[in-house]
């Protein structure tokens, strides 16, 4: 009796030439992405080789002059202090990406569980975090960094977690967001009939489904990072020892290098400018590669 | 004879995707006299709702549409193209599956039906909303008075579908499209929307075309019906014997297989193996093939020209069932064991249904 | 207690689910209650498949969810091999879980996009470890084979499946837990025609396979006649009438019963289609009427309606009906 069924059954079963249709439309990520990624792991491989290229120290002054223009010897001319800004451009990489990704790791790793605990257990938790998350968001930013910076030090950790507090709200939020949609949905409520302890309906059913916009989110986040340390070093607040993107525009802002050396600001804002536009481009595409066709026809 | 109100020919509607072209629609041919009601069934990516839709100008440009579609000695696809107003909602409207999709939650219901004899008819606004809450009431919608000042969520799925069909009949259209009208409705309330439709048809001696999956509806609520399947018409014939000697193997599996509430508990149905096809490049065959119990070599082939008589019984099928040569072709397959299309079929499950 | 009585509960060895009472409510705004359910008695026999029909609001999906302890329960008792469901908390209502499962209404919805679909039927095994025996690619395989999917396609996630599939993945994995009863909750509405015969077919087949005990909800009347032995009919928070599916389509006694046998596209050959012209509208499940909740829409509804609850009383054998002036119906052979 059973054998028959079984078999009754498999008649339906479909066969294989009507998924492969399915194979053929496999998205793609797109040349853009790939041009993204390769400036992005040249940008992060030149910050981690910096120590042993062939480069100028930080602040070694060069042979030439000051305020030179690009030249084959400078490739990015040297600035206001007739250092070599190429060299300092990728020693100022290995900050500024550091504080970007220590700050975006931090609020993942914070925001993102908080908002999903709030997500999933609403209620009282939910009211907490919430209002934690709402904290942050309302307390100036800008305030908030200067505070934490001049009571503490201006060390590349202080500053990235500085910037790590300020992504924690922006990321929770979206996790909770998130976290509250895919809740209501029946493959939840399938994983708790199951039996499945809160925890782990968390990180099987709830985190994969969170997880691509929360890292959507944060590639746009880390360059928003990279862009607010500049903005701290604006204020004379950013790492107080070596180059920094940030504080290498400040330096080339100063008038009188403005005048005469627009390369000296310029050449870390074209890198900053393409990171951070390789970050967004790639976090979109992520986000849209993983983004699943949930109807079937 | 008069001449119908409504004649399609050959509709063929593409949509063009990343995948490929998507052919939703297929040669799709029929005629509607006034007065009457065709029903179009068939199951979600058959091509009814597209049909539906390429008749009330409502597919996104993309599509690709070939055909003629003529109403009244008018040419539909023509006055499209020179963007007339008001044709649409005024000789040919719409009601839609979701109420809510066609109204607007922002508006009280009784502004939306005004505004639409304002657009259409030049009433001024006073007599916009008077007439309004004739409609209302004509539509059987308790305190009409009161609920043209209310907004859409304050009533419930039956009383919005009313409103909605008020909307549409507000203009005295000649031709009533309704997409699924009751799908999302009890059926208790299904039976009133059903009996208000068939009514406001024949006061004002409108015709009507009814989209639904659901056999019952069409049977009972239609002069004719049309099966769709994969974008064709495969089956076309006044209601009484398209359901009780239907022609296409589909017609008739889908009436075995869903279950009838005078059949006793637990009686085995007959489903239909497998599932629809894709759309895309599709096979030059009989888009039922792979799934008919009936299937011979040729309608591996070629696809089947609509036979029969047309425009009484006609059907597309080169072994159609409850004839002998659809006996014959469905013995030969039991005896195999299997269609052509690979198929199989077991010869014991077959006597016992 | 606010009870439509407990006269359809049966005094039989074999009951396997019994529920007593049931009250469901969920607070809306600062002070207002939905009366969802509102006392409600029956009982499930070992092998037996209770269907619940009702229109959208009668309460009969959350007295799946109920008693499958998705919703809190208010009062009343859902008794399951000598325990109490419905008092049960954390670990020891998980424990209980594996016993009840569910299918879905979306089945789409139901399996999470991101999971491989074995992954999927195979996460309660993984759950429980030792406990539900050993877990193994065999047992996933046979589950798939059972249900109707090959198992090759285990690696694909939910997506590239239709519906229909979808449905069939959704059973897998209850059927994994190895559960006595099986609740499914509208399993078919969100199916196409030709796809609803095949997935009503598994179910009865699994039914008979696995030693099922089902509960079946639907609005579709049709559809709980074919799979059900016994049948309730809701409305607005309350049990009409429970019958054997045959008698109770054959000999609908409650005015609301024979409403919708006679709205239905195919009306019942026992019922006068003029009988499904019900008039007014659902009232709001807030502030149901006092005495019969269907007495705003009755035709037959008088001053005892308005006063006193029916209670279920029998009208033959299994056949019980809480109205109090439930339709006479002739009776031939």
């Amino acid at each position: 009796m059973a054998d028959d069924i079984s078999t009754e059954n498999t008649e339906v079963v479909l066969d294989e030439a009507e998924l492969e249709i399915d194979d053929a439309v496999k998205k793609k990520l797109g040349v853009g992405f790939w041009i993204a990624i390769t400036w992005l792991v040249l940008v992060v491989g030149l910050a981690l080789l910096a120590p042993v290229l062939p480069i100028d120290g930080q602040n070694d002054v060069a042979a030439g002059g000051r305020l030179e223009s690009p030249s084959m010897d400078h490739l990015f001319g040297t600035d206001g202090a007739g250092r070599d800004v190429f060299s300092r451009t990728i020693w100022g990489a290995r900050v500024s990406l550091s504080v970007g990704f220590i700050a975006i790791a931090s609020g993942l790793f914070v925001g993102g569980p908080l908002g999903i605990i709030a997500g999933f257990f609403r209620g009282k938790v939910d009211a907490v975090i919430s209002f934690v998350f709402l904290s942050l968001l309302s307390f100036p930013s800008l305030v908030l960094a200067l505070l934490i910076v001049n009571s503490l030090d201006r060390s590349l950790r202080i500053v990235a977690l500085v910037l790590g507090i300020l992504a924690i709200a922006p990321i929770g939020r979206l996790a909770r967001a998130n976290t509250i949609v895919f809740a209501e949905r029946e493959f939840v409520q399938a994983s708790r009939v199951i039996g499945a302890k809160n925890g782990r309906i968390m990180v099987r059913e709830l985190l994969p489904n969170v997880l691509i916009p929360m890292s959507a989110l944060a590639l746009l986040g880390m360059a928003v990072a990279i862009v607010a340390e500049g903005g701290l070093a604006f204020l004379g607040l950013s790492v107080k020892e070596g180059a920094t993107w940030g504080k290498m525009i400040l330096e080339g802002a100063d008038p009188r290098t403005l005048r005469t050396g627009t390369h000296v600001s310029m050449s870390p804002i074209m890198v900053l400018f393409f990171t951070v536009l390789a970050l967004n481009y790639a976090g979109d595409r992520v986000r849209s590669y993983f983004d699943v066709r949930e109807t079937a026809f | 004879m008069a001449e119908p109100l409504l004649t399609v020919r050959d509709l063929s509607v593409r949509f063009p995707t990343t995948r490929g072209v998507v052919q939703a629609v297929n040669g799709v041919e029929f005629d509607l006299e006034e007065g009457q009601t065709i029903g179009i069934v068939g199951e979600s990516g058959s091509g009814k709702s597209v049909t539906a839709k390429t008749l009330m100008n409502l597919l996104p440009r993309t599509a690709e549409i070939d055909g003629e579609v003529m109403f009244d000695g008018r040419d539909v696809r023509e006055l499209a193209a020179k963007g007339e107003d008001h044709f649409w909602g005024v000789q040919m409207t719409m009601v839609f599956q979701d109420p809510m999709t066609s109204l607007n939650p922002v508006k009280r219901c009784g502004e939306q039906i005004a505004e639409t004899l304002r657009y259409h008819m030049g009433h001024d606004k006073k007599k916009a909303i008077s007439e309004s809450i004739d409609l209302l009431e004509r539509v059987g919608i308790p305190e009409p008075a009161k609920r043209v000042a209310q907004y859409p969520h304050e009533l419930s799925g039956g009383l919005r579908q009313r409103v909605v069909i008020a909307m549409a009949l507000a203009c005295q259209p000649r031709l009533l499209i309704a997409d699924e009208p009751t799908t999302a409705v009890d059926v208790t309330v299904q039976k009133l929307l059903l009996d208000l439709l068939d009514d406001l048809r024949k006061e004002r001696r409108m015709s009507m075309i009814l989209i639904t999956h659901d056999l019952g509806v069409a049977r009972g609520r239609c002069d004719e019906v049309a099966v769709m399947y994969a974008g064709r018409i495969v089956e076309r014939a006044d209601s009484h014997s398209l359901f009780s000697d239907s022609r296409h193997p589909y017609t008739d599996a889908l009436l075995r297989s869903i279950p009838r509430i005078d059949q006793p508990s637990h009686t085995r149905l007959d489903p239909i193996p497998g599932r629809p096809p894709e759309l895309i490049n599709p096979p030059v065959q009989c888009a039922y093939a792979p799934r008919c119990r009936f299937a011979q070599r040729s309608c591996l082939e070629e696809i089947p020209e609509v036979s029969g008589v047309v425009g009484m019984h006609s059907f597309a099928c080169h072994y159609p069932a409850n004839t002998e040569r659809g006996e014959a072709a469905l013995q030969a397959n039991l005896d195999r064991g299997e269609t052509a299309g690979g198929l199989h079929l077991h010869a014991a499950a077959e006597g016992a249904s | 207690m606010a009870g439509s009585g407990l006269a359809p509960l049966r005094d039989r060895p074999d009951v396997l689910l019994r529920v007593e009472g049931l009250v469901v409510e969920f607070p809306v705004g600062r002070r207002d209650v939905v009366h969802a359910v509102s006392g409600i008695s029956f009982d499930v026999a070992e092998g037996e498949t209770l269907g619940i029909v009702g229109e959208s609001g009668c309460g009969k999906s959350t007295v799946a969810r109920a008693i499958i302890r998705l919703n809190d329960i208010r009062e009343g008792s859902v008794m399951f091999e000598g325990k109490n469901l419905a008092v049960l908390k954390g670990e020891e209502l998980r424990k209980s879980r594996p016993d009840l499962q569910m299918i879905f209404q979306d089945p789409i919805s139901s399996l999470n996009p991101r999971r491989k679909v074995r992954d999927v039927i195979s996460e309660g095994l993984k759950v429980w470890g030792s406990q539900m025996g050993a877990w193994s690619e065999g047992r996933i395989d046979e589950l798939m084979h059972a249900v109707g999917v090959d198992p090759k396609f285990g690696d694909r996630r939910p997506h590239q499946f239709s519906g229909g599939q979808c449905q069939r993945i959704g059973i897998a994995r209850a059927l994994a837990m190895d559960p006595k009863v099986l609740i499914c909750d509208e399993p078919v509405s969100a199916l196409d025609v030709s796809v609803q015969a095949q997935v009503l077919n598994l179910l009865e087949d699994m039914k008979v396979r696995y030693g099922l005990t089902l509960l079946f909800i639907s609005h579709d009347l049709a559809v709980v006649k074919n799979v059900s032995d016994r049948i309730i009919v809701m409305y607005l928070g309350k049990a009409c009438e429970i019958g054997a599916a045959d008698e109770l389509y054959e000999h609908p006694r409650h005015p609301y019963t024979r409403a919708l046998l006679a709205s239905i596209p195919e009306p019942a050959p026992t019922v006068e289609v003029s009988e499904g012209d019900i008039e007014g509208e659902l009232p709001s499940p807030i502030n149901p009427p006092k005495g019969c909740r269907f007495n705003t829409r009755c035709p037959h509804a008088d001053e005892i309606c308005y006063e006193d609850e029916p209670q279920m009383e029998a009208v033959g054998g299994d056949h019980f009906v809480a109205c109090h002036h439930p339709v006479a119906v002739s009776i031939d052979v």
